[in-house]
């Protein structure tokens, strides 16, 4: 796989990185295989599954950071193509710096005047180089991001005047010797670079608007595609995430001001869409990070082509298998599996298990099944057996067509009654499902991971339960804005129809009084 | 509809003690290519009703000259294993029935989708 970095490292034995590099430790000529660190966002609650995937695929140890829904990893960057194999990150970045204990100055002037200084001194070599490395690994993956925009016509290329690549630093920027960074030294090694690299009318206006959009001069396989974004102008934004509330200043004031010095430095041209580098401003409390983008979507919905009301992140639906540890030949359940995002993420991730999606809305099942089809044509198209180990049923998960203890996991997301049902549903429905899950899963050895946002509701429905379903953990998590649970149950070793929980029927209302006494009624 | 969820499924016809396993009356069939793991496959098989998994098969005519009772020491006959493979996820029922063999109530398959529904009365 190393081949991928040869690509845009070693095939430019005439460049030399400039020596100047404001980065101290690293002795950075292009080909040598350098370390960094890479931030990744994840679902919040599910920062240590991610950390444990870090630790499977790429070997290293992550940290998780005091700023939720984050981790950070050291990679090599002969092993980048790694990250993007993490199906648990939403997104990530390259860090240029980090400050553990940033000490922000009184006043917002003060504070923002110190963020501008801060642009010219970090040390942005390494990221930059990990950033044009990556943009070859997205491209050879064939990767087609739409952020970008329009297809660069070859023909409006050609019109521009050609200028000599030797000239290119100096066009670029002022502070000649850190920006050389970006011109980069693969464009003279490219023979064809010429043409790709035309719009070198660096000034500000013109030739930008024919050819800015996208870098990805796609109809050239040569290694000029990569010579061709450092050719000319570079597009930019700022985004700024901040937390914390003894800061004087807003995120927008800190990406307007920051983005400001970083334009001026590099001489990128600044835009809020159709942007080849992203600039990360992140700051939690006292921490601050310095990042560049990886991912310029979130890779959160990757396997959904059909999407309904309440799909859920595929980010979030992995790191809900992982917690349920998928073992070789376990069946595994999604009673309620709306669009299939849950089973559909299992079938491809965690293929050695048989998935068994259901939901008694036809739309649903519908949206299922037109969803794993696209991803069976995706995979025909790679030339990968299409098949998924995979089904869709159209049933009632109160009362389900399944032989009584055949499941070994049951994994759902459970109706939160605001964005689906209702909360007065939702006092029935759980004790109700519970049970006919219980039925269904495999006692002593099941297991069922559940996420709900009626908390109250579903643990209300749990404790009554306590025969068949013992709760092993819970991991809070964030559900477009909703606090919700994930919660990790073991299905107890009793034969279903045995414990005083099934003999006893669901009631209506909600008996206020403990467990033990409403049991004890019943006998 | 594959083979192996056909496997777990049960009439739920109210009223009904032998709603397994339901019979199929198949109008479209179709097969896929699925990665073999004989690991899998192996590890499936005792969870499996066999003689229901068999007369499936044989209903589809997809039989493979399987066995009616499994030999033992299957897990590292290869070449068993891979028949199994096929008759478990590569053979889809895409359109057709299912039939409760008590009731006899008909349940469709559509798009490789039983819908396993019940009206009022039936549940």
């Amino acid at each position: 796989m190393s081949s991928q970095e040869e690509g845009a490292a070693d095939q430019d034995p005439n460049t030399e990185e400039p020596s100047s590099s404001s980065s101290s430790d690293n002795d950075v000529t292009t080909g040598d295989i350098i370390t960094v660190t890479i931030g990744a966002t994840v679902p919040t609650g599910f920062e240590h599954t991610a950390a444990e995937e870090v630790k499977e695929k790429i070997g290293v140890d992550a940290r998780i950071s005091k700023d939720r829904g984050r981790i950070y990893f050291p990679i090599t960057t002969d092993k980048l193509f790694q990250v993007h194999l993490l199906r648990s990150v939403d997104n990530l970045f390259v860090v240029v710096e980090e400050y553990d204990h940033y000490q922000f100055k009184g006043s917002k002037e003060e504070t923002l005047t110190e963020l501008q200084q801060l642009a010219s001194k970090l040390p942005w070599t390494n990221a930059l180089e990990v950033w044009k490395l990556n943009r070859t690994l997205k491209k050879k993956k064939g990767y087609r991001k739409g952020g970008n925009g329009a297809k660069v016509k070859p023909n409006s290329v050609a019109t521009n005047a050609l200028v000599p690549d030797s000239e290119l630093p100096q066009e670029i920027s002022a502070a000649e010797s850190q920006t050389k960074v970006e011109s980069t030294p693969d464009v003279e090694s490219c023979k064809h670079e010429a043409e790709e690299a035309a719009p070198q009318e660096m000034s500000a206006a013109e030739s930008q608007t024919k050819v800015e959009s996208t870098p990805d001069v796609e109809s050239c396989t040569h290694q000029a595609e990569e010579a061709a974004p450092q050719a000319k102008v570079i597009k930019f934004r700022v985004t700024c995430n901040r937390a914390g509330d003894k800061h004087s200043f807003s995120s927008n004031e800190a990406a307007r001001d920051f983005g400001g010095a970083v334009q001026e430095f590099f001489q990128w041209k600044a835009d809020m869409t159709k942007f080849d580098i992203e600039v990360l401003l992140n700051i939690h409390n006292v921490e601050v990070v310095i990042g560049i983008a990886l991912t310029e979507e979130s890779l959160h919905r990757r396997n959904i082509s059909h999407f309904g009301p309440t799909t859920l992140r595929s980010t979030l639906c992995y790191g809900m298998l992982r917690l349920c540890k998928p073992q070789v030949s376990d069946v595994i359940l999604d009673p309620m599996c709306g669009t299939g995002a849950i089973p559909l993420e299992g079938a491809i991730e965690f293929n050695s298990s048989f998935y068994i999606a259901g939901d008694n809305y036809d739309m649903a099942v519908n949206r299922t099944v037109n969803n794993i089809c696209h991803i069976q044509k995706r995979r025909v198209d790679k030339g990968s057996p299409s098949g998924l180990p995979i089904d869709t049923v159209r049933w009632d998960l109160c009362n389900l067509p399944m032989r009584t203890s055949s499941v070994d996991i049951i994994i759902t997301d459970m109706p939160f009654g605001k964005r689906m049902g209702s909360r007065k549903k939702n006092w029935d429905l759980y004790p109700s499902c519970l049970r006919e899950m219980a039925r269904v899963c495999r006692p002593g050895t099941g297991k069922a991971v559940l996420l709900t946002q009626d908390k109250k509701c579903f643990s209300k429905a749990i404790s009554r339960m306590g025969g068949l379903w013992r709760k092993l953990h819970t991991v809070w998590v964030n559900v477009g804005g909703l606090h919700a649970g994930v919660y990790l149950l073991k299905r107890t070793g009793a034969v279903f129809g045995q414990t005083p929980e099934d003999v006893y029927e669901s009631r209506g209302t909600v008996n206020t009084q403990g467990d033990e006494k409403d049991v004890k009624e019943l006998f | 509809m594959k083979l192996l969820t056909h496997n777990m499924l049960t009439s739920h016809v109210k009223g009904v003690t032998k709603g397994y396993p339901l019979l199929i009356k198949a109008t479209e069939v179709k097969t896929n290519e699925v990665e073999f793991n004989p690991q899998f496959v192996s590890r499936m098989i005792p969870k499996l009703e066999w003689s229901a998994l068999i007369q499936a098969a044989e209903e589809l005519g997809h039989r493979q000259d399987l066995p009616g009772e499994l030999v033992p020491d299957y897990e590292k006959d290869e070449e068993f294993l891979k028949r199994v493979h096929r008759v478990l996820l590569e053979v889809e029922v895409i359109e057709g029935f299912l039939q409760c063999p008590e009731s006899g109530r008909e349940f469709p398959i559509t798009r490789g989708i039983p819908n396993m529904l019940l009206n009022e009365e039936e549940a």
